[in-house]
């Protein structure tokens, strides 16, 4: 499923809102989504993506496409954190061994 | 109480023993308890896993974007306000919304949203805090989604004086009618503290009842001999309040007259409930009602089932009534809809009108052998039909020592 179709399936499912208004360009803030909403929206989309977000969310998140751009970027830092990390660790146990 | 009279047009409850008016009367007149075990998820710790539950799912009752706002107490609260308003035909649209105010009485707030925000915090170790934290636990959030959801334009507050909240939300609605300062007032009480934290609290301080083991219903044994203490109850109860020519005038349905109204502190201990204190409430209420003693037809009791209590309140009203009191009937329905902290007056001067209103006198059950310091007619058992009541009275005493007692009288022209 893409990040797009995953987060309308949160919208619908804890929002209320109807899928076809979860359009990419759809706006935040005529979806009643304020600020308390979309900070506890982050807290959906750590258990929903397995991401972890560190610190507030960007201040400049205006629609949905927006939301979904920030998604994959956090999918894609997890992704280049657990490579650096196994190499990391790959370099560590070479350390040992040597 | 003097020149603008108070009509009570309307009556709202989501409670242990039903979510309507109806509902709640079917009950009184059958004496059917709303106690029962909890939840085992809840109550596994606890030592007497008992509790008045109300039958209501908020998902049913609010759409997901709301529901998540708001705490159990205040979507109780929204749908006994909603029936009150509905009961009293009032339509909003016609009425002057600046003259239209919200008092609630509640003792806890949002106890589920501060419970699970510690679990948050403490127990899962994590600093995921829901946002809505504040703004759902708060406890003036009741009252301020009725205003928000009817418009009301006048004054939105709310009391907390613990177990008499309500009551004085009731109480002091009315003073604002009779000061001329509005023209109708929604007002009553919400509490949902059937929490794990808040069960476990009330434990700690050996208050609870202990469970009957044969029939966890029959719990709560107010002015028993074996009484052990209160069971916890949740819900909402609300009451519209008018100006009595405004009510009049609109050819709205009056239910009853609130014409008394006392409150008192005891001034003496923070749980130990004074003699002195209730009877100077009883008192008042009757002073602001213009009423001699002689005149009260039936008496709620505040009843709570805790030791001091009842034998306390037993001999306030005998000091209050002398004689007369033994020929009052005198009940504490808490034996049914247990203990709603900061909702329960309002429950129960609700359940006074309902009395009233149908000629009934609602029953003390689970009272088979009284405590001999609780020597008056509790209506043991059963309800009594085709009472004559003109005049009723509510009791409601709160830990801290704020005592507050309503009179509701028949609606007669003057």
């Amino acid at each position: 499923m893409s990040t797009l179709e995953t987060l309308q399936d949160i919208l619908v499912r804890d929002y209320g809102l109807e899928r076809d208004r979860l359009s990419p360009d759809a706006a935040l803030d005529t979806l009643g989504m304020d600020s308390l909403s979309l900070l506890e929206l982050m807290f959906k989309i750590e258990d929903g993506f397995h991401v972890k977000i560190p610190g507030d969310p960007p201040s400049d998140l205006r629609t949905v496409r927006d939301v979904v751009a920030y998604i994959d970027e956090l999918i894609a830092d997890r992704a280049a954190k657990a490579s650096a990390g196994s190499g990391g660790s790959e370099a560590k146990v070479g350390g040992i061994k040597m | 109480m003097t020149s603008r009279r108070v009509a009570v047009t309307g009556l709202g409850v989501v409670s242990p023993i039903g979510n309507s008016i109806e509902a709640v009367t079917r009950s009184l007149a059958e004496g059917r308890s709303g106690v029962r075990r909890l939840d085992p998820a809840l109550c596994s710790r606890l030592r007497s896993p008992i509790g008045a539950p109300t039958a209501f799912d908020g998902a049913a009752n609010f759409d997901p974007a709301r529901v998540r706002l708001l705490d159990r107490v205040t979507q109780l609260a929204l749908v006994a306000a909603g029936q009150a308003l509905g009961d009293a035909r009032l339509d909003l649209s016609a009425e002057q919304r600046e003259r239209c105010g919200t008092f609630v009485g509640s003792g806890m707030g949002g106890a589920e949203t501060t419970d699970a925000g510690y679990r948050t915090i403490y127990a899962e170790a994590s600093d995921r805090v829901n946002p809505y934290t504040v703004l759902a636990a708060m406890t003036t959030a009741p009252a301020s989604w009725i205003s928000i959801e009817h418009g009301l334009l006048g004054p939105s507050l709310t009391f907390s004086t613990a177990c008499s909240s309500s009551s004085v939300a009731i109480g002091e609605a009315a003073r604002r009618i009779q000061s001329g300062d509005v023209d109708v007032m929604i007002a009553g009480g919400a509490e949902a503290p059937l929490t794990f934290g808040v069960l476990r609290a009330w434990e700690a301080m050996r208050t609870l009842a202990a469970e009957d083991p044969n029939d966890p219903s029959a719990s709560c044994r107010p002015f028993s001999l074996n009484r052990s203490g209160l069971v916890l109850g949740e819900g909402a109860a609300f009451v519209v309040l008018e100006e009595w020519q405004h009510a009049v005038d609109r050819g709205a349905p009056i239910r009853a007259e609130l014409t008394g109204y006392g409150l008192t502190s005891d001034a003496s201990h923070i749980t130990r409930p004074s003699i002195q204190g209730q009877a100077r409430a009883m008192h008042a209420a009757l002073a602001s009602a213009r009423l001699a003693p002689g005149k009260i037809d039936y008496i709620n009791a505040h009843g709570s089932a805790t030791l001091q209590n009842d034998a306390t309140e037993t001999s306030a009203i005998k000091e209050v009534f002398g004689e007369r009191a033994y020929s009052i009937p005198v009940s504490s329905t808490k034996s049914t809809h247990g203990h709603l902290l900061g909702a329960a007056g309002a429950l129960e001067f609700v359940i006074a009108v309902i009395c009233l209103e149908r000629h009934m006198v609602s029953p003390t059950m689970h009272l088979d052998t009284a405590d001999p310091a609780c020597d008056l007619d509790y209506v043991p058992g059963a309800a009594r039909q085709a009472v004559e009541l003109k005049a009723v009275m509510s009791n409601s005493f709160a830990f801290g020592g704020t005592n507050a007692v309503l009179i509701a009288e028949v609606p007669r022209p003057r």
